[in-house]
C-alpha cells in the first residue's frame, strides 16, 4: 500500500526544511518526500496548498481514565487527538487513582493500543509523588521501565521545597524529565479566576501571578542547582515568562509550553460569569499576551500544548466558583494557534510546527516530531489546510465533553489528514472537491 | 417585558432612577394607604442559600404589600442537601409554575445561573462578594429623601471593600447617579486590584470622609482577622471606626449609613449610629418599598404604577 501526499508545503522543523514537494509512504512509513516526481501510488491525495508536516505531539492532555470516564476516555481522547492532527500525546497522572504505580501505566498503554482508540502514541506521564500528595515520591524507576516519559504532580505541585529538590535529585538520576505545573497554592486558596480588574468587579477571589511567578522562580532555581530536567507547563503571566527566559540565561535546563488559550482570551472574557473561560492558571491581561507573543516569537516558550482537561457539563453548568478548571481543546488547539500566531505574523509556519511538533517531541524525548524517516516508529503525518476558515462546532468534536468556549468561533486552519502508521483521521471537509482527490 | 435584577452594574442610569421613582411612589402609596398595584396572582420563590432574615423579612413586607404570595426555600431543608445541582433546583421551581425567584447564595454569580435556567423575573438578594441591588436602591432612596439629589454628592465607603457586596452595588449606583465615590479602609480590604471600582481610594478615614456628605459604614467580619487580613479588631475600630470624633472630618451635615447588622464598637459608635446623622433606620424601612419596585419593575408592572420623574426632595 503506497501512499501519496503530492504538491505540499513540506515544513519539518527537525530539519529546517520547508519546502513545495511530496511525500511517499509505503505500508506504515515514510519512504522518500520532496522533489520526488509523481511515484505510483495507491491513493494520491492532492496537497496543493496545504501543509505537509511531522505529526503533531501534544505534551500535556487529560484522558481522564481511569476514574472519569463520564468525562473522557482513552478511546475518546485519543479519536480527539488525531482529529487535532496529533499522532503523540502525553496523558496526565491526574486520574482515579492517580497514575503513580506501573500497573496503571500498562493498563493505559493497554488501551491506547485497542483497536477502537484513535491511533495515536500514548506517553503517560506519572505522578511525581505517591497520590500527587506532595510527600513521598513514587516509585518513578518502575513508573519509568513501564513507559512514562516524565513525572509531574500536574494540579497538586509540591508545595515543600525540600520534597520537590529530592524529587529533582532522584529525576537527575533517573534521567526523568518533570512537568511542573507552577503555582504557590498558599496564594491561591478559593481562587477561581485571575486577580484584577474583573474579580474585582465580579466578587470573585481571585488567583494573584504571583502566585505562578513565585512557583515558577523556585523550580527553576531547583532545576539550576540541581540540573534536573524541567518542563514548566502552561505559563501564563509576563513575569513568568520572564523569569525563565533569566533562568535559561542562567543554564537552567529549563522548557516550558502555553496553551492556545492563554494567548487567545484574557479575563475578561469571564464577563458574566461563563465557566467555559475558567482555566488554570487563569486567563490573564492583554499586557501578558502582548509579552507572551513576544516569548513566542524569540523561542522563550518552546512549545505549545493544549492542556486538553474535559468536563461533563453538568460539572460546568454551575456557580463559577464550584465549577472545575479546564476547557476540551484537544480539536481547536491548532486552528487557535494558526488563528492567533501564524495568520498574524507572529510565528512562521516552520516555527509554528517546531512549537507543536519536534520541539515537543525533543523536550520529551519521544520518537517523534520529524519526517525523517526510520526516526519514528511508524510514519507520522500531519495534513493541515491553514488557511481554511471554518466555525468550531463542539457538536460535531470526538471528545466526549464539550466544555469549549470556542464553540461558535470561526477560525483559520484545520487539520485534514493524519497518519501514524496508516490513516487515522480524515476530515469531513477534505472530501469535499476543493481538494480533488485523485 | 420580564426582566431581571442581577446587579446595579448591569443597569442604566435611566432603569436606576426609574426604580427609585417607583419605590418613592410605593412609599407615599403605603404611607398614605392608597391602591396599590396587585400582583396577586403570582407567587415569588424565596430562594435563600444564605441565612438572611432581615433581608427575607423585608421581601416578605414588600411581596405583601402587593398581594404576592410567596414560597419559601432555605438550603438546608432541600434538595440542596441531597445534591442537587443549583441548575435543577431552579428548573424544579420553574416547573413548580413560579413566576419569580428572590435569590441570596453564598457564591457570586449564582443568580445569574438562575436567570439563566428559570426563564422569569430573577431579583438578586446579595450574591457572594458580588452584588446587593436591593440594599443600593434602598440606599439610594434614603439619600434622596435627606439630601434630595445624589448628582454631586460625596460619598465615603468606609471598611472591607474587597468582601462587600454592598459596597460594590452602591458604588456602580452612586457613581452611575454622579456622586464622588470614595473607598476608605486598610490596603488588605481594599487591594489594588479593588481600585478598579468606580471610586477613589483611600487609606486614612481622615483624609476619606474629608467633607463627606454621606458615610456608608460596612460591616467588619470578624472571620477577617483569622485570615491575617486585620491585625485586631481593636487596632481596625482606632483606624476606622466612624464615630463623635472622627465624624467631624465629614461635612457637618453628614449621613451615617450601615447595611446592618451592626457591629456597635467597632465599626461605628452609638453616636454615628443612633445620632441624628444616622440614616440606618430609614434605609432598613426603605428598602421594602424598594423590594416592592424591584417585584413591578422585573414584572414589568410598571405601567400600573406610573412612575413619577425623580423628586428632588422627598
Amino acid at each position: 500500500m503506497r501512499t501519496l501526499l503530492k504538491n505540499g508545503r513540506i515544513l519539518d522543523p527537525s530539519q529546517d526544511l520547508d519546502i513545495i514537494g511530496s511525500l511517499l509512504m509505503e505500508d506504515d512509513q515514510i519512504v522518500d518526500y520532496g522533489d520526488i516526481g509523481e511515484p505510483d501510488a495507491d491513493e494520491t491525495y492532492d496537497c496543493t496548498g496545504l501543509w505537509i508536516t511531522p505529526g503533531l505531539v501534544d505534551m500535556h492532555v487529560h484522558l481522564r481514565e481511569p476514574g472519569s470516564e463520564h468525562k473522557e476516555t482513552i478511546v475518546s481522547g485519543t479519536q480527539a487527538a488525531a482529529a487535532g492532527g496529533y499522532t503523540t500525546i502525553c496523558c496526565m497522572p491526574n486520574t482515579r487513582p492517580p497514575l503513580d504505580n506501573p500497573a496503571l501505566v500498562d493498563f493505559i498503554l493497554d488501551r491506547a493500543a485497542s483497536p477502537e482508540a484513535g491511533g495515536v502514541f500514548v506517553a503517560p506521564v506519572g505522578a511525581l509523588t505517591k497520590g500527587m500528595k506532595g510527600h513521598e515520591l513514587s516509585d518513578l524507576a518502575a513508573l519509568k521501565k513501564a513507559g512514562i516519559v516524565a513525572a509531574s504532580d500536574e494540579e497538586f505541585p509540591i508545595q515543600n521545597a525540600m520534597v520537590m529538590t529530592q524529587a529533582m535529585e532522584f529525576c537527575v538520576q533517573l534521567d526523568l524529565p518533570i512537568m511542573a505545573h507552577c503555582e504557590d497554592t498558599s496564594l491561591t486558596e478559593g481562587g477561581s479566576m485571575n486577580e484584577g480588574a474583573m474579580s474585582a468587579m465580579l466578587g470573585l477571589k481571585g488567583i494573584p501571578r504571583s502566585a505562578e511567578e513565585i512557583a515558577v522562580m523556585r523550580n527553576c532555581i531547583l532545576a539550576l542547582h540541581t540540573g534536573c530536567q524541567l518542563h514548566i507547563m502552561r505559563v501564563s503571566t509576563w513575569g513568568a515568562v520572564e523569569m525563565i527566559r533569566q533562568a535559561k540565561f542562567l543554564g537552567a535546563p529549563v522548557t516550558c509550553e502555553i496553551c492556545p488559550l492563554h494567548f487567545s482570551f484574557t479575563d475578561e472574557n469571564v464577563g458574566e460569569f461563563d465557566t467555559r473561560f475558567k482555566i488554570l492558571p487563569p486567563l490573564r491581561t492583554q499586557v501578558d499576551i502582548d509579552l507572551i507573543v513576544q516569548a513566542l516569537n524569540d523561542g522563550t516558550i518552546d512549545c505549545i500544548a493544549s492542556d486538553h482537561s474535559p468536563h461533563a457539563s453538568h460539572e460546568v453548568d454551575v456557580p463559577f466558583e464550584e465549577a472545575p478548571f479546564g476547557t476540551a481543546q484537544l480539536e481547536s488547539a491548532v486552528a487557535l494557534t494558526l488563528t492567533n500566531l501564524t495568520h498574524k505574523g507572529i510565528l512562521s509556519p516552520l516555527e509554528t510546527i517546531r512549537k507543536l511538533s519536534t520541539k515537543p517531541a525533543e523536550v520529551l524525548r519521544l520518537d517523534a516530531g520529524t519526517l525523517r524517516p526510520g526516526d519514528t516508529p511508524v510514519a507520522q503525518v500531519a495534513v493541515i489546510d491553514p488557511n481554511l476558515e471554518w466555525v468550531f462546532d463542539k457538536h460535531k468534536t470526538f471528545s466526549k465533553s464539550k466544555n469549549t468556549p470556542v464553540h461558535g468561533m470561526t477560525l483559520k486552519g484545520k487539520v485534514m489528514l493524519t497518519f501514524c502508521g496508516s490513516e487515522i483521521y480524515r476530515d469531513a471537509l477534505f472530501s469535499d472537491e476543493r481538494y480533488s482527490i485523485a | 417585558m420580564e426582566r431581571n435584577l442581577i446587579g446595579i452594574r448591569h443597569l442604566e442610569r435611566d432603569d436606576i432612577e426609574d426604580l427609585i421613582a417607583l419605590s418613592a411612589d410605593f412609599k407615599l402609596r403605603v404611607l398614605e394607604d392608597r391602591p396599590l398595584p396587585v400582583l396577586s396572582k403570582k407567587v415569588v420563590g424565596m430562594l435563600f442559600f444564605e441565612n438572611s432574615t432581615r433581608t427575607r423579612v423585608s421581601f416578605e413586607q414588600a411581596a405583601h404589600y402587593l398581594g404576592l404570595k410567596t414560597a419559601n426555600f432555605t438550603a438546608g431543608s432541600s434538595s440542596m442537601s441531597k445534591g442537587e445541582t443549583l441548575k435543577d433546583t431552579i428548573l424544579t421551581l420553574r416547573y413548580e409554575r413560579l413566576n419569580a425567584l428572590v435569590i441570596r447564595h453564598r457564591l457570586s454569580g449564582a443568580p445569574s445561573l438562575a436567570a439563566r435556567h428559570f426563564g422569569g423575573p430573577v431579583v438578586n438578594a446579595g450574591d457572594g462578594q458580588h452584588e446587593h441591588p436591593t440594599q443600593a436602591l434602598g440606599d439610594a432612596l434614603t439619600i434622596l429623601e435627606r439630601k434630595g439629589s445624589i448628582e454631586g454628592l460625596r460619598v465615603a465607603i468606609v471598611g472591607d471593600v474587597e468582601h462587600s457586596r454592598v459596597a460594590r452595588s452602591n458604588a456602580w449606583l452612586l457613581s452611575k447617579l454622579g456622586a464622588e465615590v470614595r473607598f476608605v479602609g486598610p490596603r488588605t480590604l481594599i487591594p489594588p486590584h479593588a481600585m478598579m471600582l468606580p471610586g477613589k481610594v483611600f487609606y486614612d478615614l481622615a483624609t476619606g470622609i474629608e467633607g463627606a456628605d454621606v458615610i456608608i459604614t460596612l460591616r467588619l467580619q470578624k472571620e477577617r482577622m483569622a485570615e491575617g487580613l486585620l491585625s485586631s479588631i481593636g487596632e481596625y475600630a482606632a483606624m476606622y471606626q466612624v464615630n463623635r470624633e472622627t465624624m467631624r472630618f465629614a461635612s457637618p451635615s453628614v449621613l451615617v449609613m450601615h447595611p446592618g447588622p451592626l457591629n456597635r464598637g467597632v465599626e461605628v459608635d452609638d453616636v454615628a449610629a443612633d445620632g441624628e446623622r444616622s440614616a440606618i433606620t430609614s434605609q432598613i424601612e426603605n428598602g421594602i418599598f424598594v423590594r416592592m419596585a424591584a417585584f413591578a419593575w422585573t414584572f414589568g408592572e410598571d405601567a400600573t404604577a406610573k412612575a413619577k420623574p425623580l423628586s428632588k426632595k422627598a
